[in-house]
């Protein structure tokens, strides 16, 4: 076997337990279902390039680009949990290099990114189904904004788990940034019709730009601005991703 | 291969501090050496050196014939490492993180099951194998992290301070576990601090002290070379000052408290004679007496207190 591959199987047994799981998969399921009918009371309809979404149909869709954001803190959980019990050290020591140990660590986002994100389409399905367009076009849409979402989250998530040192602040740290994008984005409600000034913080959230793209491919809608959110989520993830893997190669031992 | 580590002028500084300063190293296979050093003399940074972890500033090493610098990943492939720094999955049981450390050296799947097995019980790990590693207590954790370490095949393992923490019988399980292990051919760099188990374990020994290596040598040879001297006690039960007595007999220390006379010496034959002939001349009644052999323990500070003035007194 592969390095690399070794090197997932161990972060994916060291992940997947009971509490990730519910975070990862129940708690958005349930999310879609009493959050979605229950605001569809306020909420009738979101405007939607050139058609309206039912709110359940808006927001399990934006549960996925949450999900794929929320996969991507295994990352930063297991740089942070390698260093402070020292398997980091352990596994550099070992028959792998830095390279691999990264890959291995983008590779275990990935795999978890993609399991979760799919259980969700297929459960959220039936609320969506309605008005799915998938075409050939537009799926690449929604496959690119899951590896540039997942790149550039668990570069957020890795950097953090490598600057700070104690453990509390990495609990908090973390929290806080990922509560601010999840809530502070066009995940759960839609920028339209939000208070002028969060409407603008939206757009300095790199999930508000994946979430719009991942809807886009699902509903088939293409235009100028979802080009430029593409370009802007996947010129985030490289730079971040340099930066992550740089942080992480200069990581004293 | 007669040498499973060479090293040459091996450096490691931080900034202005040398923490490895130039040192000299030879392991020869199929051998227990012994790194001994107080606090903070370079033995982990060493080791460290030595296993690729970090690298040197200057100097070579060429380990298991491979040139380290060049070849980091080549080396760490044949070594196994128990670093100082405690190391372990706080989710996973004791069993499953022997199991997925095999696993993650790439041992087969059936091999693994076996090992784990012979482990759990070599190492006393059998009543805690379903505890997770966050729920054991750190002797324990000390254990799965040496026992871990033996999952898979190696030429050649480094063990920094792997007894810290064990209770005695643990203790000597493990060390005899190890000699077990080096009859089988493998060769072991053991990093202690504690002299008992390196003149207990290892066939060479070297001693560190300020990045510096100050001694290298066999423990019998180490012994022979500073621990000639000897201590002789002698109880008598006259209770007048012999001192003045003894003041005559050279090539010793000798010290008199309260019917206890005690003497240091390299040639404690000859001066133990001179002593109990002074004594029965006197007619000073012997009531018991004893000669140890210095302890590898007073050689250990001496060389190392030796070495302290030496640099102090160059260094001004
Ligand atoms: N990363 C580092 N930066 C600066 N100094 C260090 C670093 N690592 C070790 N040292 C210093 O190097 C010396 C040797 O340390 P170490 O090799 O851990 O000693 P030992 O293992 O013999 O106790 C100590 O004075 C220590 O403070
Ligand atoms: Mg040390």
């Amino acid at each position: 076997m592969h390095p690399i591959i070794r090197l997932v199987n161990r972060n994916l047994t060291i992940s997947l337990n009971m509490g990730f799981v519910i975070w990862q998969i129940i708690f958005p399921l349930i999310y879609i279902f009493v959050a979605g009918f229950a605001y569809t009371a306020l909420i009738h309809q979101v405007p939607f390039g050139n058609k309206t979404l039912d709110y359940p149909a808006f927001i399990a869709t934006g549960m996925i680009g949450f999900n794929i954001m929320n996969s991507t803190l295994i990352s930063g959980i297991i740089i942070w949990n390698d260093r402070r019990h020292g398997m980091f050290e352990q596994i550099l020591v070992g028959p792998f290099t830095r390279a691999q140990y990264i890959l291995s660590n983008v590779y275990t986002i990935g795999i978890i990114g993609l399991v979760s994100a799919s259980m969700i389409t297929a459960v959220g399905y039936p609320l969506f189904f309605k008005q799915v367009e998938f075409n050939i076009l537009t799926v690449p849409l929604v496959i690119f904004a899951s590896i540039t979402g997942a790149i550039l989250f668990g570069s957020i998530a890795s950097i953090i788990s490598t600057r700070l040192k104690s453990s509390e602040g990495f609990n908090v740290v973390i929290n806080t940034v990922f509560l601010f994008f999840a809530f502070v984005s066009t995940a759960f409600y839609p920028a339209q019709g939000a208070p002028p000034i969060l409407s603008t913080a939206f757009y300095f959230n790199p999930l508000t730009y994946l979430v719009d793209v991942v809807r886009a491919g699902i509903f088939g809608y293409f235009n100028d601005l979802v080009a430029t959110e593409m370009i802007v989520l996947g010129v985030g993830a490289v730079i971040l991703f340099l930066i992550a893997t740089k942080l992480l190669s200069k990581l004293e031992l | 291969m007669l040498y499973c580590i060479e090293a040459r002028s091996l450096l490691k500084s931080y900034g202005n501090f040398t923490a490895v300063d130039g040192i000299d190293l030879r392991v020869q296979s199929g051998k227990i050496f012994g790194f001994l050093g107080p606090n903070g003399a370079g033995k982990t940074t060493t080791m460290k050196l030595l296993t690729t972890l970090i690298p040197p500033t200057g100097g070579q090493m060429n380990i298991l014939g491979i040139d380290a610098i060049k070849s980091p990943l080549e080396v760490r492939k044949k070594i196994g490492v128990v670093l100082q720094q405690p190391s372990y999955e706080p989710t996973l049981s004791v069993e499953k993180s022997l199991e997925k450390y095999g696993m993650m050296w790439n041992v087969e799947k059936k091999i693994r099951k076996e090992r784990v097995e012979e482990l759990l019980s070599a190492f006393d790990l059998v009543e805690i194998r379903k505890k997770k590693n966050d729920d054991i207590s750190i002797g324990q954790r000390r254990r799965v992290q040496v026992a871990r370490e033996f999952m898979h095949d190696m030429e050649l393992l480094f063990l920094d301070e792997p007894t810290v923490g064990l209770d005695p019988s643990a203790r000597r399980g493990l060390l005899d576990y190890i000699k077990v292990k080096v009859k089988d051919g493998l060769t072991i760099f053991f990093t202690t601090h504690i002299l008992e188990e390196a003149e207990y374990l290892c066939d060479d020994i070297a001693i560190i002290n300020k990045g510096k290596i100050i001694a290298v040598d066999t423990p019998e040879d180490l012994k022979n070379k500073f621990g000639r001297e000897k201590t002789i006690k002698i109880h008598i039960s006259e209770q007048k000052n012999v001192s003045a007595l003894l003041s005559e007999i050279q090539d010793c220390k000798i010290e008199y408290n309260s019917g206890i006379i005690t003497v240091h010496s390299n040639k404690s034959e000859l001066v133990l004679q001179n002593i109990l002939q002074i004594l029965a001349s006197n007619h000073i009644p012997v009531e018991d007496l004893s000669v140890v052999p210095t302890s590898l323990e007073e050689i250990f500070l001496s060389v190392v207190k030796n070495s302290n003035a030496s640099n102090n007194s160059s260094g001004q």
